[in-house]
């Protein structure tokens, strides 16, 4: 079938001007008539080869949000090349991804800039993260967030994109503004870039702790003790994240390790280098999230 | 060429066309003794990939792309010519694209929420009270009980008949070990109602009455701000001609207007309700035509088994049935009263409904007082629930055995025969 076709679309290729007996040709000749260059039939390519792409990522190139667990393609630390690029990663249980929400300051259609609260539906165990995740339903939408420390079903949570006068006395699992929390609160999902969502202390047991507020932007201690400033509208959430026992729990086996998606390292000994053994260093210096004016030099 | 290969070819293929294809195929396997067995060196069975965009053209003005159109050949450097858009000028089913929502004839701006038969409400009864403007009363109303005490309404040997029913269906109905869920239950609520329709010698109004099934319910009414429809295909519905007594007095329903609605605040009581712009307005349609000799709906039954896609918790199968009758009702008074909001209904509409999983009953009277659902005031409607009723304890093909003691013998256990008293005294309700 594919040969039919394959010789039909060819065929069409041809001659744009059929052979022509001698006779004919001189006829048309000595007409005159202009042999149209352009009467030629509009065709478009096709493809000889088999689709091109792979199923790889298609799982997760869903636009729509939803609560509903979407089943995942394990990589086994294998990249586009398939070859590994991390070591150590493959096996383990089937996990279905729960597409969390980390803009926590997400607006309803029609109801932008208002603060609004939530109710904790349920808190639940995410096989893609360390921390606890929480589906939280207000208005008419439900979705996923990393849950903090106490949160139970029932709770309901706040969120504010407002920064007023005075510093809000926040409870735990709402969301606001750098700007508006006071010094000296832990808080945890962090965003750097106003609007970008969180990417930071997002693990279980996790906090950060605003430092200090300087006009216009506020400073964060993150849990490896690395200081950042960021612009104050950028919105964390307050509280320790949730699972806080995480670090201390005994894996026991190596069949657990194994079910968790973890290979064996490689058995080979090598000496280890500088990188090895303890480093006691200066704190590196504060990582600046804000274009600050620059004092030009006129 | 196979027929199966050539379908996957099909699919695997699409820019061939398929009416080229037919042909060669018919060329192949006409050929009379030398078939071709062609063969291709790729998969056919592969998943269909879904449509790339295509790269968005960027015009220029005032700048002429070249392309390679005149050619007839792909040049590297030249643009794809741009094709330009074709229409079918006759309507070919199979090639048919139907238009986005925005360009559909019925699309409205106003969003309309549905409920159908799929819903799983996050609040569960508690919003289905909010959107249908309902009291919610715990158990069955007294008077409906009180004849289930008189001997002349009971069936003659009614507990060994309803265990015989109850073994049917869990243990003889099946050549394998068990039956399924769905089959049991089913069996089992058929068997009930076929127990209770034996009465009929006794209570001739029960002859007066018709299971359907499968028919379409649709119901439009305002709440608030909102337009609410209830769309679906009930489960097991039973008709009568005589539409069923009203259950609460005058009084009571007057006093209902002093009952404060549940309120779930941040949560919209319109969540889980599917949203849609492509609607039709006003439709109201109880599932009969109106020469339909059983016009009024006395039971509904639902079976939690019913869709095997979807499975409902206990609270949101209530809710569902909560829905559901009171759609019954609402597209009947919207037959009898018209469709203008009433404030209170002359004689007012009761609907019962069952619903079951195999074991586990729920049973609910609604009474529709009032059609003026757009406030939060004023009269509302009543709602007697009976919830988690158990019909019996255990039905186990084999006996539960821990520690070499038999903890829950093989058999019915623990049958419970006030629930099927409640079942009959549901179904004898306007019989009596």
């Amino acid at each position: 079938m594919a040969l039919s076709c394959l010789t039909r679309a060819l065929r069409s290729l041809t001659l744009s001007q059929p052979a022509l007996l001698s006779s004919q040709a001189a006829a048309r000749s000595n007409l005159g008539a202009q042999v149209p260059s352009s009467a030629v039939i509009q065709w478009r390519g096709f493809l000889t080869t088999a689709s091109l792409e792979q199923n790889r990522i298609r799982w997760k190139q869903r636009e729509k949000y939803t609560i509903r667990p979407i089943g995942m393609k394990k990589t086994g630390g294998r990249d586009h090349t398939g070859r590994i690029r991390t070591h150590g990663i493959g096996g383990g249980h089937k996990q279905r991804y729960r597409w969390v929400d980390f803009h926590r300051l997400r607006y309803e259609a029609n109801k932008e800039g208002q603060p609004f609260e939530e109710k904790v539906v349920e808190v639940r165990y995410d096989p893609c993260r360390s921390a606890d995740i929480a589906l939280v339903a207000g208005g008419e939408r439900k979705r996923w967030i990393i849950a903090t420390e106490n949160m139970q079903a029932g709770d309901i949570i706040k969120t504010s994109g407002v920064i007023g006068r005075m510093a809000v006395s926040a409870n735990e699992g709402d969301a606001y503004p750098l700007g508006a929390l006071p010094v000296g609160t832990l808080v945890n999902n962090l965003e750097v870039r106003p609007g970008k969502g969180s990417e930071y202390i997002r693990a279980a047991g996790t906090s950060g702790v605003l430092l200090r507020k300087v006009n216009g932007t506020a400073i964060v201690q993150l849990p490896s003790k690395q200081q950042v400033q960021v612009l104050e509208t950028c919105i964390v959430t307050v509280g320790r994240v949730s699972n806080i026992d995480h670090n201390k729990r005994i894996i026991g086996k190596a069949g657990r390790n194994r079910w968790l998606g973890i290979r064996p390292s490689s058995g080979l000994w090598q000496r280890k280098g500088g990188w090895a053994g303890r480093k006691i260093k200066p704190l590196p210096p504060m990582k600046v999230y804000v274009n600050l004016p620059s004092v030009s030099t006129s | 060429m196979f027929p199966e290969t050539a379908q996957r070819l099909k699919t695997a293929a699409p820019l061939f066309s398929h009416t080229a294809f037919l042909t060669d195929l018919r060329r192949l396997s006409a050929h009379g003794g030398a078939r071709r067995h062609l063969t291709v060196g790729r998969c056919l069975t592969a998943k269909v990939p879904p449509p790339r965009n295509p790269r968005e053209r960027v015009e220029i003005p005032g700048l002429e792309m070249v392309t390679y159109g005149e050619r007839m050949h792909y040049v590297p450097g030249l643009a794809k010519p741009a094709t330009q858009h074709w229409e079918r000028d006759y309507k070919d089913p199979r090639y048919y694209k139907s238009p986005p929502a925005h360009e559909m004839l019925l699309y409205k701006d106003k969003p309309c929420y549905m409920f159908n038969q799929r819903t799983s409400a996050l609040e569960g009864v508690r919003q289905a009270a909010w959107l249908t403007k309902t009291q919610v009363i715990p158990g069955l109303p007294a008077q409906l009980l009180s004849p289930a005490g008189n001997p002349e309404n009971q069936i003659p040997d009614q507990d060994e008949r309803v265990q015989n029913a109850i073994k049917h269906a869990r243990f003889w109905d099946t050549t394998e070990d068990r039956p399924r869920k769905e089959k049991y239950s089913n069996t089992l609520l058929l068997n009930l109602l076929h127990l209770c329709a034996t009465l009929q010698s006794s209570h001739p109004a029960v002859g007066r009455r018709m299971l359907a099934e499968n028919y379409s319910l649709a119901t439009t009414w305002k709440r608030g701000e909102d337009l609410l429809q209830i769309r679906g295909q009930n489960g097991l519905l039973l008709n009568s001609m005589d539409p069923l007594p009203e259950v609460s007095g005058k009084q009571e329903v007057a006093d209902t207007a002093d009952h404060v609605l549940d309120t779930f605040y941040p949560v919209s009581p319109t969540i889980d309700l599917q949203k849609v712009h492509v609607y039709k307005e006003e439709v109201n349609h109880t599932g009969f035509r109106d020469d339909y000799p059983y016009p009024h709906a006395h039971t509904l039954y639902f079976l939690e088994s019913a869709d095997p896609r979807c499975k409902l918790r206990p609270e949101q199968f209530r809710t569902k049935m909560i829905m559901f009758t009171f759609g019954n009702a609402l597209a009947r008074a919207h037959k009898l009263y018209g469709t203008r909001p009433q404030r209170l209904l002359d004689r007012p509409v009761t609907v019962q409904s069952v619903g079951t999983n195999g074991r586990i009953f729920q049973f609910m009277v609604f009474q529709l007082n009032t059609t003026d659902l757009s406030g939060d005031d004023g009269i509302k409607n009543q709602m007697w629930l009976d919830e988690d009723v158990e019909l019996y304890d255990f039905a186990k093909v084999r006996p539960l055995i821990k520690k070499k003691q038999v903890k829950i013998p093989a058999g019915l256990a623990g049958y419970k025969p006030e629930t099927f008293s409640k079942f009959l005294a549901l179904y004898l309700h306007g019989a009596v």
